[in-house]
């Protein structure tokens, strides 16, 4: 029997899906075909009445049509005032609509930073939420204790977006009764489980502390341009985006997208530091030993780093 | 006896949350209103925020178009700093762009527009299992195709900026990124397989022999050629979209507006398609006459949204954006009502093309106006335009100077507007800076003009209007009113508006809101 796929979007700006749709191999269309996947509906890619979806969704909800996998994107909107009312469908508050389907799902993926911690918001009156924390507190829609029908919790996919291979592998693995292993904030640590900053092409540049201050250069931009590589887990810099490269190795900020403090309360461009360090050491370092350090990384700079010769 | 319904109907494959309350007499819509249906608030993201701050969270308003919004952005905050962008910055900033708009008006034709043909409402039409055949949800042969070019094509973002979508390479001055040669020989090999595949699989033709396409009889003579001009997507698309019957519908208002798309650098062998020192001219067209199109007539109204604060319509830099939390109010949808000088007015490609002056669509419109097919053509051509300058530039990167970045001088207080002809039409970003931090940013994409709702002196908006007098022959499955409503490229995740900062020191609450 196919399995089935439900995905849903909540306070959230598509990304998710339109990243998913990059995901190269197999690619989306092949998913459904090779995997036996029965997409019951996507409110990007299905193509039905509206009034069909409402009936399948009572079918589901009453336990006529069987749910595998839910995927949500974006966050669960409570305002105003716990009322739902800032994201409804056909006069229903959503939120209502994602706890009823989770209730019935065998396995429920966050798809997002939105709908793994709240994401982008934090606006008292729309009040998004995650699925299963705010931030990075428990609870969320459905609260700490939450399990689906496999006995999971809710299987947060992080980062803004979420990258579309992530997602694919994800769902390969349910399908295939595959591992998971869920770590820190119940993410997969076979995407979750390495930092940013690993597979940079700039790392030689951070090894030797030649640091930015402008931009358009080739050098790190951890110390003074607010890059969260060594901040952050995630696989960008070794799965790589649309197969060709990431924000750090162009020269972009790693913004730590896939934290459940995204977006930060302080600036992006700026790191925070005292006396010229930054305030965030890389995830684990001992903050005297990392002064020597760099100290010394920064006398032994070569030459060719320096006058930045080396490719990125 | 004539019979009335009234019927809510809500709408998937819109780029986020849409109703549609009409009210349908003897099987035609006489009334019809358009309700966003989602609002999320992101208080305190960009008031109080560094002035760069907008460049990381203004592209994630809209998962499709998020390169269109990082360039409202940093147009924004170039005349903020005012600081003159490079040539090179230029180009990687139009090439990312063009990119985008790209793959975003072959996945709207072929999987928003085009699968609503293959409805089981259509079955008994000759055309019907052709339809199905390249049309069908994850399963036809086009969508397969469109799938894997346009997830290609993307990939040239990626190397000029590091992912798509949400990525931040644009900054004021220019870009981050300093394009490489080898960077620019993946990109130019992306390119030359895109054009190849759109020339023999969408057009059936050459770019230049489409571009001779200046008229109806024109178009009539192209389409006899020979087959494969018949067999190739446009001339399917005129085939199914003219014998389904449903082309005539979706009339609309009538105006057009344009900010002007891509800026041409000083140095290059791109000319404009009109006048002027953009590749698709700015302009305001209302019946026979075109207008030099101003931003200071924009405003927004909010008489029938469910925001208060304000009466009548506001410039951007002087509006707001304020929640009702009362259910009961009057109005019917979180989507402001965008106007120019006073009226309702169409954005997205056709508009472009008409206030472009290109004559098959001139021609088309005509004296009855325009219709769905006209808008969704002028969308499925749009890259035959895009693609020769795209190659033009990309070649130019490394012709010219590798200068991408010019530095800016750090500035505390002011205020500056980044217009963008994007993928939908005009995209506005309106920022103030006071004491070095954000105090006012306020967007306006292009859906907030064709979603718009009724204004305080009750002029519907263009979609709604596009909606009136349309024919619905299955009351159970109203298909045409989804012709109508995706032939605008709907993106309701994008009618975003954000809330100036608390400039008068009243202690309202700023919000940005999304729709």
């Amino acid at each position: 029997m196919a399995t089935t796929l439900y995905w849903l979007q909540g306070g959230g700006c598509g990304g998710d899906t339109w990243s998913f749709m990059c995901a190269e191999s197999p690619d989306i269309t092949e998913l459904f075909h090779q995997m036996d996947l029965n997409l019951l509906f996507h409110p990007s890619i299905s193509c039905t009445n509206l009034a069909d979806v409402e009936d399948l969704n009572r079918r589901i909800i009453e336990g006529e049509q069987r749910l595998d996998i839910l995927c949500v994107e974006g966050s669960i909107l409570f305002g105003p005032d716990g009322t739902g009312r800032c994201d409804t469908l056909m006069g229903e508050p959503k939120k209502n609509l994602v706890r009823q389907l989770a209730n019935r799902a065998e396995h429920v993926l966050a798809v997002g930073t939105c709908a793994s911690f709240g994401g982008a918001g934090g606006d008292t009156v729309a009040d998004p939420r995650g699925l299963q924390f705010q931030r990075d507190k428990e609870g969320g829609l459905l609260g700490p204790d939450f399990v689906s029908g496999s006995g999971l919790p809710v299987i947060n996919l992080p980062g803004c977006p979420c990258h579309g291979e992530i997602v694919m592998g994800a769902l390969s693995a349910l399908l295939s009764g595959g591992p998971l292993e869920l770590g820190e904030y119940n993410a997969p640590t076979a995407w979750y489980g390495m930092l940013v900053h690993q597979g940079c092409t700039r790392n030689e540049y951070h090894e030797y502390r030649v640091e930015e201050t402008r931009f358009g250069e080739k050098g790190c931009l951890f110390f003074y341009m607010g890059c969260h590589g060594p901040l952050a887990y995630g696989s960008c810099n070794k799965i790589l985006w649309n197969r060709r490269s990431s924000k750090t190795r162009v020269g972009v900020p790693c913004f730590g997208c896939t934290r459940p403090d995204f977006p930060q309360f302080y600036s992006f461009f700026e790191t925070r530091n005292i006396e010229g360090i930054p305030i965030d050491l890389p995830a684990g370092v001992n903050r005297a030993h990392y002064l020597a350090y760099k100290g010394m990384a920064a006398a032994a700079a070569p030459k060719r780093l320096i006058k930045r010769k080396s490719g990125i | 006896m004539a019979t009335k319904t009234i019927r809510v109907l809500p709408l998937n494959r819109v780029e986020g949350d849409l109703e549609l309350q009409l009210e349908i007499e003897d099987r035609v819509v006489t009334e019809a209103k358009s309700v966003g249906t989602m609002y999320r608030g992101i208080e305190n993201l960009l008031t109080g925020r560094a002035p760069l701050d907008g460049l990381v969270i203004t592209p994630r308003i809209c998962g499709i178009c998020s390169t269109a919004h990082l360039a409202a952005a940093s147009k924004a905050l170039d005349m903020f700093y005012n600081v003159d962008v490079p040539d090179n910055g230029i180009r990687v900033r139009n090439v990312t762009l063009m990119v985008e708009q790209l793959q975003n008006d072959l996945r709207h034709t072929f999987l928003i527009f085009m699968p609503d043909f293959t409805r089981p409402t259509y079955a008994n039409a000759k055309w019907y299992k052709e339809a199905v055949d390249r049309y069908m949800p994850l399963k036809g042969r086009t969508v397969l195709e469109v799938v894997q070019e346009t997830k290609k094509i993307i990939e040239i973002i990626a190397i000029l900026g590091g992912q798509w979508p949400h990525s931040t390479f644009m900054v004021p001055g220019g870009v981050v990124s300093v394009a490489s040669a080898s960077d620019i020989i993946q990109c130019r090999l992306l390119l030359d397989n895109f054009r190849n595949w759109y020339e023999r699989r969408i057009l059936g033709c050459s770019l230049e022999r489409w571009q001779a396409v200046k008229s109806r009889a024109d178009l009539e003579a192209w389409y006899a050629e020979n087959r494969d001009h018949q067999m190739g997507e446009v001339g399917t698309f005129l085939k199914i979209v003219i014998r389904s019957g449903a082309w005539r519908e979706g009339r609309g208002c009538g105006n057009f507006i344009s900010c002007g798309g891509f800026d041409i650098p000083k140095e290059t062998a791109v000319e404009s398609l009109g006048a002027g020192k953009m590749l698709f001219p700015a302009g305001f067209t209302s019946g026979d006459t075109i207008e030099p199109f101003d931003q200071e007539n924009i405003t927004e109204d909010i008489s029938r949204s469910w925001l208060t604060g304000y009466e009548n319509g506001r410039h951007p830099f002087e509006g707001t954006t304020l929640p009702e939390k009362d259910a009961a109010s009057d109005g019917y949808s979180w989507v402001k009502s965008a106007r120019y000088k006073g009226v309702p007015a169409e954005t997205g490609p056709l508009a472009d093309m008409i206030n472009s002056k290109h004559p098959l669509f001139i021609e088309l419109i005509g004296d009855k106006g325009p219709n769905l097919l006209t808008r969704q053509l002028a969308r499925l051509v749009r890259p035959a335009l895009i693609l020769p300058a795209l190659d033009i530039w990309l070649r130019e990167i490394r012709e010219t100077k590798a200068e991408f970045f010019r530095e800016y001088r750090y500035w505390e207080d002011g205020k500056g507007f980044g217009l963008v002809q994007a993928h939908r039409g005009i995209l506005g970003h309106w920022i103030q800076v006071s004491e070095g931090k954000i105090s006012g940013y306020q967007v306006i994409p292009p859906t907030t003009w064709n979603a718009s709702p009724k204004d305080t002196g009750g002029q519907r908006g263009p979609w709604e209007q596009a909606l009136i007098g349309t024919p619905v022959r299955n009351m159970s499955a109203p298909v045409e009113i989804e012709h109508v409503i995706r032939s605008f490229d709907p993106c309701l995740v994008c009618a975003v508006h954000c809330i100036d900062a608390d400039r008068f020191g009243n202690g309202e609450r700023n919000l940005i809101t999304r729709v």
